[in-house]
C-alpha cells in the first residue's frame, strides 16, 4: 500500500476484483482503454485480464480506494520499456460517483509519484479522446503535456475520432508533496458502497 | 509481387530470413529501433523465426503484412511492410528497414514506401496508414514530407540513442490525403535507372 492524500494505493484484489465486474464493462473502463474494441466482458474475461496483468511483468494493475477504504477505481502502467525507462499511464473511476473527483486526480498523482519516484521512471504517456473533459481536465492538473493529436485514428461511436496525446517528464514532476501542495485536493465525501456479495459466500448459504 | 521503379515488394521469403541475423546486427537496427543496439545470436534470430512463423498461421486481425524489398537485379534489401494492423479501426502502422546501408539515401526507401501505401489503401481498405520514427532520422523525415504524411505528435525525451535523448514522432497520412502512387511517382519525377547504389549513406 501507499498513501496519498486522498485515496491509497492497494493490491488489486478482494473487493476490487469483484467490483471489476461491472467496472469493466462501464463507459469509463472503455474510454481508460480506446484501443481495445468495444465488447462485453463476461466474469471470465475480467477473470482473464486480471491474471494476465499480474503476470505482466512490463506493467501493474492497481487499486485505488477512499480513505474509508472504499474501493473506487484502478490506475495502471503498461508497456514499461526499460532501457528508455517509459511507460503508458492509465487510470479509471470504476465506481461512477467518482468521475471527475479529485480522488481519481489523487489516484492519477500518485501513479505518477510511484513511476517516478519508486520505479525509476523517466517518461509517462497518457492518452484521451479530445471529447473526455473530465480525463483532459485530470491530465493536465496532473502536469502532463499535450504534445500532439493524432488525426481520425480510431474508431468511436459511429465514427472516427482524433486521439490526444500527452507526456510528462520525470524533469517536470516536482515531487508527489510539492505537487499535492498546490493543488487544493478536495474529498468527495461519499458513503461506501455496500459491500459486494461474495460468490462463494453466496454458494455455500446455498448448499 | 508489387513492382517498382527501383524495387519490388516481394513475400519475406528464405533469402530475407537468412540475412535476418545481419540485419538485426547493424546500423539499421539503431535507426530502425530508435537507438536500440542487438546483439542477437543466430539461435535468438531462428526463434524469433519459429514464433513468426507459428503466428501467420493465425486468424488474427491484427497481424501485419511483411513484404520483402528487393531490387530490380534481384538483391534482397530489407523490410518493408505493415507493422500492425487494426481492421476495426481501419488503421495500417508502417514499418521500414532497408538492411543494406549502402542503399540508403538512393531513393529506393521511397519507391517502397508508393508500392506499399497503394498496396494498404487499394487493397486493404484501410483509412489511414501511420509511422512512428525519430527525431534523428533525417532520412524518414524528408521521405514523410516528399510522400505528403503530416507530422502529428512529437513524444518528447523518448528515445536514447548513445547516450542523447531524441523524441519519437508521429506521422499520419489519411486516404483522401493520398492521391495515389502514380501521381506521387509524377511529382517526385522517379523513374527506373541502374541498381548499383548511386550515393550511399552511412
Ligand atoms: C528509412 C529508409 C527506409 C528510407 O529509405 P531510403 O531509400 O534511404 O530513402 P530515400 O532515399 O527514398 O529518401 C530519403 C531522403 O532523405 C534524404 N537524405 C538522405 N540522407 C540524409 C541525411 N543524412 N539528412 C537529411 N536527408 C537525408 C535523401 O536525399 C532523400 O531525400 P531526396 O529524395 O529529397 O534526396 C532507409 O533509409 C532505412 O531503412 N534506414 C534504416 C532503418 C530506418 O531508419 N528505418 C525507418 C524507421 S521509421
Amino acid at each position: 500500500m501507499i498513501e496519498g492524500t486522498l485515496v491509497d494505493l492497494v493490491p488489486f484484489e478482494d473487493d476490487f476484483a469483484l467490483y471489476l465486474e461491472t467496472w469493466m464493462n462501464e463507459e469509463a473502463w472503455f474510454r481508460a482503454h480506446l484501443w481495445e474494441r468495444r465488447e462485453p466482458h463476461t466474469e471470465h474475461d475480467v477473470k482473464k485480464y486480471i491474471e494476465r496483468m499480474e503476470k505482466d511483468e512490463r506493467g501493474a494493475l492497481i487499486g485505488f480506494q477512499a480513505k474509508n477504504g472504499d474501493p473506487i477505481g484502478a490506475v495502471i502502467f503498461d508497456h514499461e520499456w526499460p532501457r528508455v525507462r517509459k511507460a503508458e499511464a492509465r487510470f479509471f473511476a470504476g465506481d461512477s460517483r467518482y468521475e471527475g473527483s479529485d480522488e481519481v486526480l489523487d489516484a492519477l498523482l500518485m501513479l505518477v509519484r510511484y513511476c517516478f519516484e519508486t520505479r525509476n521512471l523517466h517518461r509517462l504517456d497518457a492518452v484521451a479522446l479530445p471529447f473526455d473533459e473530465v480525463r483532459l481536465e485530470h491530465l493536465r492538473r496532473a502536469g502532463f503535456v499535450h504534445e500532439g493529436t493524432l488525426r481520425q485514428h480510431i474508431r468511436w461511436d459511429g465514427d472516427y475520432v482524433d486521439m490526444e496525446m500527452f507526456g510528462l517528464l520525470d524533469s517536470e514532476w516536482p515531487g508527489y508533496a510539492a505537487k499535492v501542495a498546490g493543488l487544493d485536493l478536495q474529498p468527495s465525501g461519499l458513503e461506501p458502497k455496500p459491500r459486494p456479495e461474495k460468490k462463494d459466500e453466496k454458494k455455500d448459504g446455498a448448499g | 509481387m508489387l513492382e517498382g521503379l527501383l524495387v519490388n515488394l516481394v513475400p519475406y521469403g528464405k533469402e530475407f530470413l537468412e540475412r535476418d541475423h545481419r540485419w538485426m546486427n547493424n546500423q539499421a537496427s539503431f535507426w530502425s529501433g530508435g537507438g536500440e543496439r542487438h546483439f542477437m545470436t543466430q539461435a535468438m534470430i531462428a526463434a524469433r523465426h519459429a514464433q513468426w512463423a507459428e503466428e501467420s498461421g493465425d486468424i488474427n486481425d491484427e497481424l501485419g503484412v511483411a513484404f520483402g524489398v528487393q531490387s530490380k537485379d534481384g538483391t534482397p534489401l530489407g523490410y518493408f511492410g505493415i507493422n500492425w494492423l487494426s481492421a476495426h479501426h481501419r488503421l495500417a502502422m508502417l514499418g521500414a528497414k532497408i538492411g543494406e546501408p549502402q542503399y540508403w539515401g538512393g531513393g529506393y526507401g521511397t519507391d517502397a514506401l508508393l508500392l506499399l501505401l497503394d498496396y494498404t489503401f487499394d487493397w486493404l481498405d484501410v483509412r489511414k496508414a501511420w509511422l512512428m520514427t525519430t527525431s534523428m532520422n533525417a532520412r524518414v523525415m524528408r521521405q514523410m514530407e516528399k510522400v505528403g504524411f503530416r507530422l502529428e505528435v512529437r513524444q518528447r525525451q523518448s528515445a536514447l540513442a548513445d547516450g542523447v535523448w531524441y523524441d519519437w514522432l508521429a506521422y499520419g497520412l489519411l486516404r483522401e490525403e493520398w492521391p495515389g502512387r502514380a501521381a506521387l511517382v509524377e511529382q517526385l519525377g522517379l523513374r527506373e535507372r541502374a541498381t548499383a547504389p548511386e550515393s550511399g549513406a552511412k
